[in-house]
């Protein structure tokens, strides 16, 4: 009897000890964390624009001067309107702007779609005609390695680049991750709206084209406004 | 007496070449093939993997006489997890970008075999000292081959070294061409098979 006393007695000890030394550790090393973090999606909102490749290491700094010049957060409302901060509601959604030369580029779209096993998290970026997608980024996923996971990958990400979110009379259709690769499988004519696919994570690519198709058509209102040059 | 016939020698020494933890017992395979693509990452994950196994030898010794038997694999993970856990916290602090790409691996040391085989068949039945020492000298056996296998396949898989181009540009434009095996996991998967063959041959006396 006194053995089983002695052994809850010694578990509840140490889990005690362990616990409050891991909460120690992260409630300390969390703000650190919270900076890497915010850091990382400043380096994917730049490189979806092609400021920044992803093999060059960069200091802080440099990002940090790269994103304020060139990047600005704003809100827009349901209709595409530009809503000031400090009265946007929770319906009211966030996109980045990419100017220079006091022109905007491109505009950048947060996306945050379902994966296989998660969240999959990134931006998408779309030039000013509203049409176009300059770039695409993902920079938190639970995808497995070498299957979905090849998503955060470079090879995969530059096959949006160039591709369109409308198809040939202009109606927006979206854009979608192939079964395999585009070539042979998709008609010539829709081949602009689709990215090759990773083989062995058709799942993946489901859920991020249906995530990818549902945040586009709630920013579709804000394109539109692109594509009828209301916006400079 | 010579050093070299010191109980604690042994303990430190045995480990990164005679009964090496990878070549020797194959232990701890699945993450030597996995992070060895390129040497940072091999570097960083031998740092942790050491650091966590030459703790986790020295605190469950430390308890050795006060670990009650019938829960002692628990409370020998609950150390383990609890310095893996550390380990993974410190890295996303401070070294993010490598943390990004080590993924899963570092959170996966906590079912890597050496260190619960080390504090099973060492540290429950050692003193605290030469069990420290041994988790060390496992860790850097370890290390050891884990950093040689990075060295060749991010060599012969990318041409470099540390992330610097070693292959010059005439190579390439020689038709020399990067063995794209080496960065597969069959790449590091033929490479540690040819280390463990050099290893029993070299040392079969």
């Amino acid at each position: 009897m006194s053995n089983y006393i002695k052994s809850i007695l010694f578990a509840a000890v140490l889990s005690l000890v362990c616990g409050s030394l891991l909460t120690l550790a992260s409630t300390g090393l969390k703000e650190y964390q919270l900076k890497n973090i915010e850091l990382d999606k400043h380096k994917n909102i730049l490189k979806s624009v092609g400021l920044m490749s992803g093999q060059d290491s960069v200091s802080q700094e440099t990002v940090g001067q790269l994103y304020s010049e060139n990047i600005r957060q704003i809100w827009i409302n349901v209709d595409g309107k530009i809503v000031p901060e400090q009265r946007k509601g929770k319906n009211d959604l966030s996109v980045y702007l990419f100017s220079q030369q006091g022109k905007i580029q491109a505009y950048i779209i947060p996306i945050h779609s379902r994966g296989l096993w998660g969240k999959i998290s990134g931006y998408m970026a779309i030039k000013n005609d509203g049409a176009t997608i300059s770039g695409f980024t993902v920079y938190s996923h639970q995808e497995t390695p070498g299957l979905g996971g090849e998503i955060e990958r470079k090879w995969f990400q530059k096959n949006f680049e160039g591709k369109k979110i409308l198809d040939d009379q202009g109606n927006f259709v979206s854009i979608a991750i192939a079964k395999g690769s585009v070539k042979g499988r998709i008609p010539e004519s829709r081949q602009k709206n689709f990215v090759d696919g990773i083989s062995g994570a058709s799942m993946t690519g489901k859920f991020l084209s249906a995530g990818l198709k549902q945040t586009l058509t709630e920013y579709e209102p804000f394109s539109e406004r692109f594509r009828k040059n209301e916006i400079k | 007496m010579k050093i070299t016939k010191t109980k604690a020698f042994n303990v430190f020494f045995k480990p990164i070449w005679e009964s090496n933890p990878i070549s020797g017992q194959i232990l701890g395979i699945c993450s030597a093939l996995a992070v060895t693509v390129q040497i940072k990452t091999a570097v960083v994950m031998s740092l942790a993997l050491t650091f966590v196994l030459a703790f986790s030898n020295l605190l469950i010794s430390l308890m050795r006489k006060f670990i009650p038997r019938n829960i002692r694999i628990i409370v020998e993970l609950t150390v383990i997890a609890t310095l893996v856990i550390f380990a993974d916290q410190v890295l996303q602090a401070f070294l993010y970008d490598i943390s990004k790409q080590l993924s899963i691996f570092v959170g996966l040391i906590i079912t890597n075999c050496i260190i619960l085989g080390r504090a099973e068949t060492y540290a429950l039945g050692n003193p605290p000292f030469l069990s420290l020492l041994d988790g060390i000298g496992n860790g850097f056996g370890y290390s050891q081959i884990l950093i040689t296998v990075a060295v060749l396949r991010e060599f012969f898989g990318a041409g470099k070294l540390f992330g610097f181009q070693v292959i010059p540009d005439a190579f390439y434009a020689a038709g020399y061409e990067n063995m794209g095996l080496m960065v597969l996991a069959p790449g590091a998967f033929i490479t540690i098979g040819l280390i463990v063959w050099l290893q029993k041959t070299v040392s079969k006396e």
